[in-house]
């Protein structure tokens, strides 16, 4: 039926597509035909005998038009969110009553009478929803949950260079399957470039509901068929490294200065990297299995020697349970189900010999990238980027070890240099020049605000600012004083309270402090400031949310409810964001 | 009276201080900072205490983006530097607790303790006032510390006359309930009239003011280099009275020849009648709380009033104040000036041990634990503590039937040998405390001069001198703590790793030096000694003290 040229096109395309891709094509084109008035099945099921998959094709090309959906949306960094919005408006624009709400927001028992539900959920940690759908993700979770009359769709973000791609959003897509929801449009699963993908699959949903997006979907749905070039990576080169913390602290915590070539970034970004493994360990890791470390082998699509895999690319240091799991079947021994690193796995149950080392090179998981948030200003710092990295330090029976990224980051010397990519997180980010800003960053929670205070001092921000600083030891651990001294005294900062929790018998963190000032920062919530929280997300964060709940209460002579709702409120209107982990 | 028209800060400082209360309190509570507010560091001052910071550590710190690391140090007020053996124990444990753990005996008989960070202070003073021990006054512009001859078996009267040390530290006392209040928690005052104060007013004095008694013929503690210095006389082993001389002070600054070192200038004399010698006493104070320049503290110095009114002006005012005349100064005679190392015994039949102790250093080192040696002693209650003006201390008021006991002790500490082995200019030499606290330190002394005589030692030797007792004294500025001034040679710093050289000054402290050569290094300082101690052996008219050898040789500048 097609010619040669367009075989070959389409073929290479099949191809080079995954199986995701093709049964979003099958149902784009079905989509593509009906507009131009065609029979649908006839396209559709050619494409579906190349996708195996005619079921979508075939739901969505019998979808009638309708008038209500619901977009709800998943996010940490807020992409998840920008992406929904946008749906929203285009879909009103399509004359389609369009609801969209955030998942943290959304009220659970209105899931049932749901009949289009869209959701665009992103991946965090290792595989978990964002935080603020934990709530909804674990409400799908619980069997006996029925959805007879859902139809729905989800759009997943993630990130490839993470070992669960995607995970969230593929959960959230079998769950309401298995509650007897209907799959409309099939997961779309995107990597850190997800603009146009993401755009021609809601399009295509569009079409599906019955109102064409016109030819304009054309050109938008090529650019979708062309493999995700990945994230930008920058070349970054140290200028400096001092450790911040003095003698005779029990911690390290080291300032980065890195220069690099036009770096897109703004205050509330971080840096992500991804760490090497050390060449002691890969070497015996090769020696103890006797795999030929210049062996190439195919991973991913991806075709690496063993040698650099096992030295840039996957997780050896500390695997999680379900490699170890799978490594146990490989060798074919129990094993107890906890996280502990290949070398000592490949010690007490070896591999067999080099082959079955290859078998277990395909279980191994990415290293995940160690993101650090930004604390220089693109205003302030021209050029630059700063970090302000804690040496991870722990014990492993007894033995004091470091963690991978932290410490590799920590040794870096002036004039070497490392590749990065920057993380956005646009829902971390300053407001309107004249808001006053409530910053809560203890530790290296300090280092997002650092980047805030020189930005506002830099641009002449108005608002006001106050931080909450808190760590060990004052003499010790009093991260960036002088330059915090500096802006208390130029009025930058218009308040900054510490907590040092050592230096006397009873512990004190920030969340003390701030119940200390309850009156005073509940006068400056009244009057509209903006309340950011960075460092630790337990117990610190947890804490703060605490003490935030008693000042609305106690200040605002508010019932418990009541407080909840007002701090909720301050949540969706982006005046309460965390930047935690 | 003073001219009042140009105040100096500090005077401005005071009077709006609130009887030397200041924002010390507001200070105190600041979280992000570790220092106080500056007006609160002249104020901190009168409470015993000085704000000082690690210079060693400026750079490194200023690096790592952390203000400078400030501390205070805690000076106490201890008329006459006497402990009981209580007061010694919490001390050793304050110091292990809230400072940088090192015990420090100043020149004025007294304790020292640096490193405190700011939210221990409030700690380490409570705990001193459970054991009766207060720092008021000890610093600012006030009466300072009141020394005292050191030695109880110097005389027979030592107990009697050394009571006046605390009486007159009482009667000097400002009336202000600031201490308590701040670092006690002492409730506030409701009615302020308590704590009037006649005699400081609400401006205190221009400057410091010192007081020190003397009791012939030993003059350990350089009586002559007091504001206000005091001579008991006795005769037929009786108190008679005290010889009052006023003016003394070291004080200097290089390059500034309105600044000089100068000895007391006796007046006149007070009978040992109490009411009359504290008239008297006080109302020399008043003199100078008067008439003392407030415009520039480098000339507010008594000294430095008396040279501008001359000495029979201030008699004649002070027997208008006090309604009598002094009486002609007695004769009386100092011979010597230094500590009885070892084992001493008084009329009384008590013993007492003077240890070796460099610089007034009390600390544990690799080589002498002396820290523990003088816990354990303090521990069996059998002695008491008497501090010296040579940075030493006495082990005091030891029963016959106890002194086995304190000799094991110092036995099993080598504490003997220690003291035994140590030079005689090792033993006489003083240096003040300089970096890295001191901030106005220009060169080391205290950290330096132990290695110096080291090398003067075998210079010593090498012309057949080891027994002579020379007295060195060394001082990082021309402030003159370590009372360079007044000793045979001393060294007065001047920028890092160089001195200025004085010589000529008496075996007794009643003369003081002259520069001999400035800004001398190491080296040429070693040479200009081979030298001298190669020409004072070949040419010293016998029993010649070094001093007197050099000024006879007129070896100093003319
Ligand atoms: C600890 C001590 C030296 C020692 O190693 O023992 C000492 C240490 C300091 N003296 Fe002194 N003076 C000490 C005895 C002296 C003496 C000797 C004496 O009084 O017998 C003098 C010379 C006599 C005199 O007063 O003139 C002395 C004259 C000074 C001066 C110069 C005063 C003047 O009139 O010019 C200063 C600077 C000032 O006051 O501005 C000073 C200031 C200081 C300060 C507080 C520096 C400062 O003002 O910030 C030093 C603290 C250093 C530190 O870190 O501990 N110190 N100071 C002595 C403590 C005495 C006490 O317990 O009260
Ligand atoms: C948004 C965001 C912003 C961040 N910003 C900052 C920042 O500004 N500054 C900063 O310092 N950090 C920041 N972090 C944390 C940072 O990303 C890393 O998580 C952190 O540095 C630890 O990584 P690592 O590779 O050094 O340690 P890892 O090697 O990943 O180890 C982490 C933990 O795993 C366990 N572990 C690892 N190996 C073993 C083993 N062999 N045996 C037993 N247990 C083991 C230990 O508990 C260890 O503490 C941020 C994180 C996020 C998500
Ligand atoms: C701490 C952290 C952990 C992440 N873990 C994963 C993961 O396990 N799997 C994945 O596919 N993506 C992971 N990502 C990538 C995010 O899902 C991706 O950046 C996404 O665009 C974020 O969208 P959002 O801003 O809506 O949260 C992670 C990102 C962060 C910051
Ligand atoms: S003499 Fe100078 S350097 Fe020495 S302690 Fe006194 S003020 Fe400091």
């Amino acid at each position: 039926m097609l010619n040669t040229p367009k075989l070959n096109l389409m073929q290479e395309l099949i191809a080079g597509s995954s199986r995701e891709e093709l049964i979003w094509l099958s149902g784009y084109l079905a989509g593509v035909v009906a507009a131009q008035g065609h029979p649908a099945a006839a396209a559709g099921q050619v494409l579906a005998q190349i996708a195996s998959a005619a079921a979508p094709v075939a739901e969505s090309a019998a979808t009638p038009s309708i008038n209500k959906i619901t977009i709800a949306y998943g996010t940490e960094t807020g992409n998840s969110k920008k992406l929904a919005s946008d749906f929203a408006a285009k879909a009103k624009k399509k004359g389609i009553n369009a609801k969209l709400v955030g998942l943290e927001t959304y009220r659970l028992n209105d899931l049932p009478k749901e009949e289009y539900f869209f959701t665009v959920i992103s991946t965090q940690g290792d595989g978990e929803p964002p935080a603020a759908a934990k709530k909804f993700y674990d409400h799908i979770h619980q069997n006996g949950l029925k959805l007879e009359k859902l139809k729905y769709g989800v759009l997943a973000l993630g990130d490839t260079s993470y070992p669960l791609f995607c995970k969230a959003g593929e959960d959230v897509d079998q769950q309401l399957q298995k509650a007897g929801g209907q799959r409309i449009a099939s997961l779309e699963k995107c990597d850190t470039d997800y603009e146009s993908q993401a755009v021609g699959w809601f399009d295509h949903i569009l079409q599906q509901l019955g109102t064409s997006t016109g030819p304009s979907a054309a050109p938008n749905g090529a650019s979708v068929i062309a493999k995700p070039t990945g994230k930008k990576i920058y070349t970054g080169t140290v200028v400096a490294n001092i450790n911040l913390n003095d003698r005779g602290s029990s911690k390290q915590t080291h300032h980065l200065e890195i220069v690099a070539e036009e770096v897109d970034y703004q205050p509330g970004d971080s840096l992500g990297l991804v760490p090497e493994n050390p060449a002691l360990m890969v070497e015996t890791v090769l020696g103890l299995t006797g795999v030929d470390a210049d062996r190439k082998i195919t991973i991913r699509q991806e075709e690496h020697k063993i040698g650099h895999l096992l030295r840039k690319k996957l997780n050896i240091v500390y695997l999680p349970e379900r490699v170890v799991k799978k490594y146990a079947a490989i060798v074919q021994q129990d094993i107890p189900e906890t996280r502990i690193g290949l070398l000592d796995l490949l010690k007490i149950y070896p591999v067999r010999d080099a082959a079955q080392f290859h078998e277990v090179m395909a279980i191994l998981e990415p290293t995940a990238p160690r993101l650090y948030s930004i604390s220089s200003s693109p205003e302030a710092h021209g050029g630059e980027i700063h970090l302000t990295v804690a040496k991870d330090k722990f014990a492993v029976n007894g033995e004091i070890k470091h963690g991978l990224c932290s410490d590799q980051l920590s040794l870096l010397a002036p004039d070497q240099t490392f590749e990065f990519y920057i993380h956005k997180n646009s829902q971390f980010r300053l407001p309107a020049p004249e808001k006053d800003v409530i910053m809560i960053g203890p530790g290296t929670g300090v280092a997002p605000f650092r980047s805030f205070l020189a930005q506002r001092d830099s641009t002449g921000a108005s608002g006001r600012n106050w931080l909450f600083f808190g760590d060990q030891h004052f003499t010790t651990d009093f991260l960036y004083q002088t330059e915090l001294q500096n802006w208390l005294q130029t009025g930058v900062l218009t308040k900054l309270n510490t907590a040092f929790s050592r230096d006397q018998a009873e512990k004190v963190y920030v969340q003390h402090k701030m119940l200390r000032e309850s009156a005073e920062l509940f006068r400056w919530l009244e009057a509209g400031a903006y309340v950011y929280v960075c460092g630790a997300k337990e117990p610190m964060s947890v804490d703060v949310d605490v003490a935030l709940l008693h000042i609305i209460q106690k200040e605002g002579k508010k019932p418990l409810a009541q407080a909840e709702a007002y701090l909720d409120e301050l949540k969706e209107s982006g005046r309460y964001v965390k930047d935690v982990y | 009276m003073s001219d009042n028209k140009n105040l100096s800060p500090v005077e401005r400082i005071k009077q709006k201080s609130d009887a030397l209360r200041g924002t010390l309190q507001e200070s105190l509570q600041n979280e992000t900072t570790g220092a106080i507010a500056d007006d609160d560091t002249a104020l901190v001052k009168f409470h015993g205490m000085y704000m000082q910071d690690d210079r060693d550590r400026r750079e490194e710190r200023a690096e790592k983006k952390l203000e400078r690391l400030f501390s205070f140090m805690v000076r106490l007020r201890v008329p006459g530097g006497f402990f009981t053996p209580e007061q010694w124990i919490a001390t050793h444990h304050v110091a292990g607790e809230n400072t940088t753990g090192v015990i420090k005996i100043t020149t004025r008989q007294t304790i020292q303790l640096h490193g405190i960070l700011r939210n221990k202070i409030k700690p380490t003073l409570k705990s001193f006032s459970q054991v009766h021990l207060d720092s008021i006054a000890a610093c600012g512009d006030v009466n300072r510390n009141v020394t005292c001859a050191a030695h109880p078996s110097e005389s027979e009267l030592h107990a009697e006359v050394h009571a006046y040390a605390a009486r007159i530290s009482k009667l000097l006392l400002p009336k202000t309930r600031a201490f308590y209040e701040i670092w006690l928690d002492e409730e506030k005052l409701t009615d302020k009239k308590e704590e009037e104060d006649p005699l400081y007013q609400d401006r205190y004095l221009p400057r410091k003011f010192k007081v020190g008694i003397g009791i012939p013929p030993n003059n350990d503690l350089d009586v002559f280099t007091n504001d206000l210095a005091l001579i008991a006389i006795i005769e037929k082993g009786k108190l008679i009275g005290f010889n009052v001389a006023i003016g003394g002070g070291l004080g200097a600054t290089h390059g500034n020849a309105e600044t000089y070192p100068r000895l007391a200038s006796i007046i006149g004399f007070v009978p040992a009648d109490d009411e009359k010698l504290f008239k008297t006493i006080y109302e020399i104070v008043t003199i100078q709380r008067d008439y003392g320049n407030r415009s520039d503290r480098k000339l507010a110095r008594l000294k430095y009033t008396v040279d501008k009114y001359g000495t029979d002006w201030y008699k004649t005012e002070l027997a208008k104040r006090t309604g009598f005349a002094l009486g002609d100064p007695r004769p009386y005679v100092f011979t010597d000036r230094k500590d009885h190392y070892g084992w001493q015994q008084n009329h009384k039949g008590l013993w007492y041990y003077t240890p070796f102790i460099e610089n007034g250093r009390i600390l544990d080192d690799e080589k002498l634990a002396l820290k523990t040696a003088l816990l354990e002693i303090a521990q069996t209650g059998k002695a008491n503590f008497r501090f010296t003006c040579n940075q030493n201390l006495i082990l005091a008021d030891i029963l016959e039937k106890d002194k086995a006991a304190i000799q094991q002790l110092l036995e099993k500490y080598k504490i003997i040998e220690h003291t035994d082995a140590a030079s005689a200019i090792r033993k006489n030499a003083i240096a003040c405390v300089a970096l890295p606290t001191c901030p106005l330190a220009l060169a080391e002394a205290q950290r330096y001069l132990p290695d110096l005589i080291g090398k003067i030692e075998t210079i010593l030797v090498k012309h057949e001198l080891t027994p002579e007792n020379i007295i060195i004294r060394m001082t990082g500025c021309p402030n003159g703590c370590g009372r360079p001034y007044a000793a045979e040679i001393g060294f007065v710093g001047t920028s890092p790793g160089h001195y200025n050289m004085h010589l000529a000054g008496d075996h007794e402290g009643t003369r003081l030096n002259r520069i001999y050569k400035e800004n001398l290094d190491e080296t040429a300082i070693l040479k200009e000694l081979d030298l001298l101690f190669w020409l004072y052996k070949k040419e010293r008219i016998t029993g010649e003290t070094f001093g007197d050898f050099a000024l006879r040789q007129k070896y100093y500048k003319a």
